[in-house]
């Protein structure tokens, strides 16, 4: 694929979209009875044994590595679920469908540390595998389509491991069509587009933050 | 008038068609719009043909076919495409394609109203079973339900991507299905208007033009849905009511898809139309084909006589017939209910369908069929001594299906014209609260609290019992236990656990056995084996004691050792029995259920610590509904939970009434979800959701705990603000019974901040009821509402409030009751020590607290309440003393003076005892001015002393800096806290001894 051929390009490392993933919240299942944790993201608790609570997935990993919880899988984690997302995933080959934007690394997570507290987790591995196959291959062949005449490109409900992976690419990629483009541009002296370049770099790390 | 004759299927019999429009030869090639039905009397077909005509036919046919006969109603425009018959049988309802839905009355047939309108074609109609709701859809994006009341929309369903050709109403009324004409089916819930399952390509594909219709039909019964086959081959597929998943298929009957499909009204029986032009009958049950009878002509709707052996059919090209009789005479007829048959019925349905065939003309005169034959006149007797061979076959096979389904033999015999049995409830047998039905092979709960677990596991005879806290960080850790007794109940709390076991046979008699969880001593388990005619039917343990009832209705009560401590008697058999601490809750039978099932369950409450019974009285169970929980709140308040899922919770207001306090149907999302309940405290209900089919959870995965939050059943108010008006409920019964609590001792800090805190929620919650209110102009409800405020800051948030939604006249009206209450309050929290208050207010209150509102000041009016005489001299001395103790005690005092203002009496009353202790301490204080430090005890005296009368003062205090209403009560507490530590302070440096004792 063309961001991952190059990984250097990636504004993140694989393990840097990881570490943003683990602020998304999980319910756990406290074995213990705890009092409220304060942290500075916030309250979490308090524990009590067999009652569902809602923390972010670093934490629920913590807890969990101190067998002090059993993690309850997404909704989405489900084999049905993921099922159905596969099959629509096939059936619509232009759109994607709604997945959380961390699912890659959440369930990279969870079946590392979690995988007891999955069912099924041989099936719902390979469904996910599948799944983002098949989103690596919508990305991939949607890429095919830029010309010099596109000016942006949407891509509803992209996860963040896949926004990473093409980033790179598709802002290179604009930046060079729109340079040819504009017979302006060309006639520019290099070290004015070089900084241009330099500059619109930061964009991608820009529109990331709002989610 | 006979214009075709179908061939004779299997039965060599022909149906005779019928050419509705007479005189008017339908040329072209049906659309396959035809339909067809049987009023509720089965007095007329109601039928329609491809053109916009609805034809009301006498039936049978008379001899002499007069037009009389025939009523015709020609109000749509356009194609009828769906016809149905109300249940009531008073109105029809057809659909066109002119994309209207009208109503007509039957019998008259007249025009009543235009149901709805859709943009586009409309392919089928439906009513409910109740006859209250219609279904109509077509090529329109969504299937709409309206009321047939007043023809509103009650919800539009939408998801099908395929126009909609077939709908069905479950006969439970709680679903509608949907077939669309890609093959999709879908089924809706009435109730909460969600989709609940979709089978995608179920279904043949078809096209509108064709003449298959992808009709579906629910089971009488309402288990499975009959859907055409999509494979080849396979004719129908039966989906479940509550999986979706497929149950069986009939196949190898037609020779193309399926277009139509009927059941007949007792279910027994499946008639299906096909392409290839056939109807075939099935017999479900073993899933096999009885009959067919091949048409001319594609047959496009079938319909089943209500109680006949009979079916009616319309062809594409509008001609209809009647096949009579379709189930062969050896079989169980097909509006023959299974559960509730009759010997002599069957005979007298028999005749009538003999009756019919030999002489249909017979019948024109009487209308109903089968009562004439109840006259038992010569000709049926006749008939009877010919069939006695058919008679006798049919008894036969009936009685082999009255075993099959364990009927009780007798109920043969008693037989009731209308097949109706008037069933005695009985009393529901004796159960363990949160347990599990044992299930042989799995693993199931003996008893499942918010503590732990102990299940069980049936294997060849032994069992296997484990006892497992949910809290894994007690440190306990309780062996797992061979069973020999094979315990069937068992209860358990954080010390220890009780099994007991039925009796077994004679060698085995009832035992109960106790192991505590943790004991000084090696050997502290201990088992009694009851006498041989008693059994232990519940067990149950608190602390320091374990109870057991048994068969001979006696409560048995040991101590924790196992010392017997005594024998009660109870009133009736046991339904169930629960402990908390020193408390025991006991259910017993009071008398034979209502006829509607409800138990009638009488309740008590023993403390055994005390030996007394603390409550006692009849469980309000809901009507029809059986007990299924009984359990304390953590704050030991006596709850339980019906078959209906209505938590109700006993409260001290109303003299100990219960209080619905959760309702299970209004929580669950789906129809397919139940609750269990395991626990609840003060604000939460802590259950277990199961998913049907099981009611019950099961032990692996581990159950995790819902909590929900009380509802109560509220009406719907015209200020539609039903969620604070909850809140605002449950707000105020949590801090009645907190003070109720408090009444007696208030000395835990904690808790009297828990209760400011209670009482800022609730203000706040008042306050958005009065927004509300103000919102929906309803100014009564607003004065009330503030007459209910307990702090002041909410009573000025009120005032502000209304004033900014624009009402002065409110507000002013406010304002003055705001100073009412004020001076009453003052006036009466400070008669008694006027001169006191007087003096503070005087001293103190422009000092420190002089950016307060004027309001707050002391009104003139109790200033000029004239001074007992003998308090003028003591107000002299305590007067520059009591100024620094107020003004340290009123912060210390002021959650206790908030709890006294919400009591008025018991705060009067703690104020008169104070009125007594004044005066001794007034003495104490004048030398305390001087010896201060040395004497503590006196101290002591003086500080409790002063809490009543700090209260009288506090109130200049208690107000806080006037502020937003939204300052949440933590806010005020930290103020005061903060004004608390800062007076300690400055305090401690003049005087050390004192400082400390306050902090």
């Amino acid at each position: 694929m063309a961001g991952q051929s190059n990984l250097q390009l990636s504004v993140f490392s694989a393990a840097e979209v990881e570490f943003l993933a683990e602020d998304e919240q999980i319910d756990i299942v406290p074995n213990v009875r705890m009092d409220t944790l304060h942290m500075i993201c916030g309250d979490y608790g308090p524990f009590r044994p067999q009652i569902p609570v809602k923390v972010p997935l670093w934490l629920a990993i913590a807890l969990k590595k101190r067998s002090k919880c059993r993690i309850q899988p997404p909704d989405w984690m489900t084999v049905e679920k993921l099922t159905q997302v596969l099959e629509d995933e096939r059936e619509a080959p232009r759109e994607f469908q709604p997945l959380p934007f961390h699912y890659v690394e959440i369930s990279r997570l969870l079946f590392d540390h979690a995988r007891e507290d999955i069912s099924d987790p041989y099936l719902v591995r390979s469904l996910l595998e599948d799944i983002r196959d098949v989103r690596f291959h919508k990305v991939e062949s949607g890429l095919e389509n830029l010309s010099a005449k596109t000016h942006a490109v949407k891509l509803k409900n992209l996860a963040a491991m896949e926004v990473n992976i093409v980033r790179p690419f598709i802002v290179r990629a604009l930046q060079c069509f729109y340079k040819h483009d504009s017979e302006e541009l060309v006639k520019q002296s290099a070290s004015e587009v070089e900084s241009q370049a330099v500059s619109s770099d930061r964009v991608p790390r820009r529109t990331l933050r709002p989610r | 008038m006979a214009k075709g004759r179908g061939l004779g299927g299997g039965g060599g019999k022909g149906v005779v068609m019928r050419d509705a429009e007479t005189g008017n030869a339908a040329s072209e090639r049906g659309d396959g719009n035809c339909c067809i039905a049987w009023d509720t009397q089965d007095k007329h077909l109601i039928f329609s043909t491809s053109r916009s005509t609805l034809f009301i036919q006498f039936w049978p046919l008379s001899s002499s076919f007069s037009p009389t006969d025939i009523r015709r109603l020609s109000h749509h425009r356009s194609a009828i495409t769906g016809l149905a018959v109300s249940p009531s049988g008073n109105s029809i309802a057809s659909c066109s394609l002119d994309h209207s839905v009208k109503l007509f009355s039957y019998p008259e047939g007249d025009f009543q109203s235009n149901v709805t309108r859709f943009t586009l074609p409309i392919h089928c109609v439906a009513f409910s079973v109740t006859g209250s709701m219609l279904a109509a859809a077509g090529e329109d994006d969504g299937i709409k339900l309206i009321s047939t009341i007043d023809s509103s929309i009650i919800r539009v369903f939408k998801g099908h991507n395929a126009p909609v050709v077939s709908l069905a109403f479950d006969p439970n009324n709680e679903f509608l299905g949907s077939s669309g004409s890609d093959g999709t089916i879908m089924c809706w819930s009435l109730s909460s208007g969600k989709r609940v399952h979709t089978i995608y390509h179920a279904a043949p594909n078809t096209d509108l033009n064709n003449m298959c219709r992808n009709g579906i039909a629910w089971h009488p019964k309402g288990d499975v849905l009959a859907v055409p086959g999509r494979k080849n081959g396979v004719d129908v597929v039966m989906y479940d009511r509550d999986t979706g998943e497929k149950v069986f298929s009939l196949k190898g009957g037609h020779s193309a898809t399926v277009g139509v499909l009927m059941w007949s009204p007792n279910g027994k029986y499946l008639a299906t139309a096909a392409g290839d032009n056939q109807v075939i009958l099935w017999d479900a049950d073993n899933r096999q084909d009885i009959d067919s009878q091949k048409f001319e002509a594609q047959i496009c709707s079938l319909a089943w006589k209500h109680k006949g052996n009979a079916l009616a059919v319309i062809d594409a090209y509008g001609k209809f017939g009647v096949w009579e009789p379709v189930v062969p005479s050896h079989m169980v007829l097909p509006n023959d209910d299974l559960m509730q048959p009759s010997a002599i019925d069957r005979e007298e349905l028999l005749h009538f369908t003999d009756d019919e065939e030999r002489d249909g003309s017979e019948d024109d005169t009487n209308l109903s069929g089968p009562d004439r034959e109840l006259d038992g006149s010569p000709v049926a007797a006749r008939r009877v001594h010919k069939h006695k061979d058919a008679v006798e076959h049919v008894t036969l096979k009936k009685s082999s299906i009255l075993e099959k389904n364990g009927l009780q033999p007798q109920n043969k015999h008693m037989h009731d014209l209308d097949g109706v049995f008037t069933t005695v409830p009985t009393m529901q047998s004796a159960f363990q609260p949160c347990s599990t039905k044992p299930n042989s092979g799995t693993r199931y709960f003996l008893t499942y609290n918010l503590i732990g677990c102990i299940t069980s596991c049936q294997n060849e005879g032994l069992s296997h019992v484990e006892v497992e806290f949910h809290d894994t960080g007690r440190g306990v850790r309780v062996p797992a236990m061979t069973d020999y007794f094979g315990f069937s109940m068992a209860a358990m709390n954080e010390s220890g656990s009780v099994f007991a076991s039925p009796k077994k046979g004679e060698k085995s008699p009832s035992t109960i056995l106790y192991r505590p969880f943790s004991s000084w001593a090696s050997n502290s388990e201990w088992s009694m084996r009851f006498p041989a005619e008693e059994e232990v039917r519940a067990v149950a343990l608190g602390s320091g004691w374990v109870a057991a009832a048994t068969t001979s209705n006696y409560l048995r009560i040991f101590s924790e050792g196992g010392l017997q401590v005594a024998v009660l008697s109870l009133e009736g058999p046991i339904v169930t029995m629960v402990g908390h601490q020193e408390l025991l809750a006991v259910a017993t039978h009071a008398a034979l259920p209502f006829t509607c099932g409800q138990q009638i369950i009488k309740f008590m409450v023993l403390n055994l610590n005390e030996r007394v019974i603390t409550m006692e009285g009849c469980l309000p169970l809901s009507p029809g509904s059986y007990l299924t929980w009984l359990g304390f709140s953590e704050a030991g308040k006596l709850s339980f939970y019906d078959s209906k899922g209505i938590l109700r919770l006993q409260n001290k207001q109303y003299g100990g009434c219960w209080i619905p306090i959760f309702c299970s149907s209004k929580e669950v999302k789906g129809e397919d979800e139940s609750i269990w309940m395991v626990g609840l405290n003060d604000m939460q209900i802590m259950c277990v959701i199961c998913k049907y089919p099981n009611k019950e959870p099961q032990v692996s995965p581990k159950p995790i705990l819902s909590i929900f939050k009380p509802v109560f059943p509220l009406a719907h108010s015209d200020l539609g603000a039903e969620d604070l008006e909850n809140e605002f409920i449950i707000k105020s019964l949590h801090l009645a019974q907190m003070t109720d609590e408090t009444a007696h001792p208030i000395d835990d800090e904690d808790q009297e901040e828990e209760i400011l805190k209670l009482e800022a929620d609730l203000d706040r919650c008042i306050l958005r009821l009065i927004a509300a209110a103000c919102k929906g102009d309803k100014l009564v409800k607003v004065v009330e509402l503030t007459k209910k405020l307990t702090l002041d800051k909410s009573w000025k948030g009120a005032i502000k409030l209304v004033s900014a939604m624009k009402l002065p006249a409110l507000a002013e009206r406010l304002s003055s009751m705001y100073e009412e209450r004020m001076n009453r309050e003052s006036y009466q929290d400070q008669e008694p020590f006027v001169s006191h208050t007087l003096q503070n207010s005087q001293v103190l209150n422009p000092v420190p607290h002089s950016d307060l509102n004027p309001v707050y000041h002391q009104p003139a009016s109790v200033a000029a309440v004239p001074k007992p005489a003998s308090m003028v001299v003591r107000e002299i001395d305590c007067n520059t003393q009591k100024a620094e103790n107020s003004e340290s005690k009123a912060n210390v005092s002021l959650s206790k003076q908030k709890v006294a203002s919400m009591e008025e009496k018991s705060a009067k009353a703690v104020s008169k005892n104070a009125i007594t202790d004044m005066s001794t301490e007034q003495n104490s204080m004048k030398p305390k001015e001087d010896v201060n430090p040395s004497n503590t005890v006196q101290a002591e005296a003086v500080q409790r002393a002063n809490n009543p009368f700090a209260k009288s003062v506090s109130n200049p205090f208690a107000k806080p800096p006037a502020t937003a209403d939204s300052q949440s009560a933590m806010s005020l507490l930290d103020s005061l806290k903060r004004m608390k530590n800062s007076e300690n302070e400055s305090k401690g440096r003049g005087r050390p001894n004192k400082s400390a004792k306050h902090s």
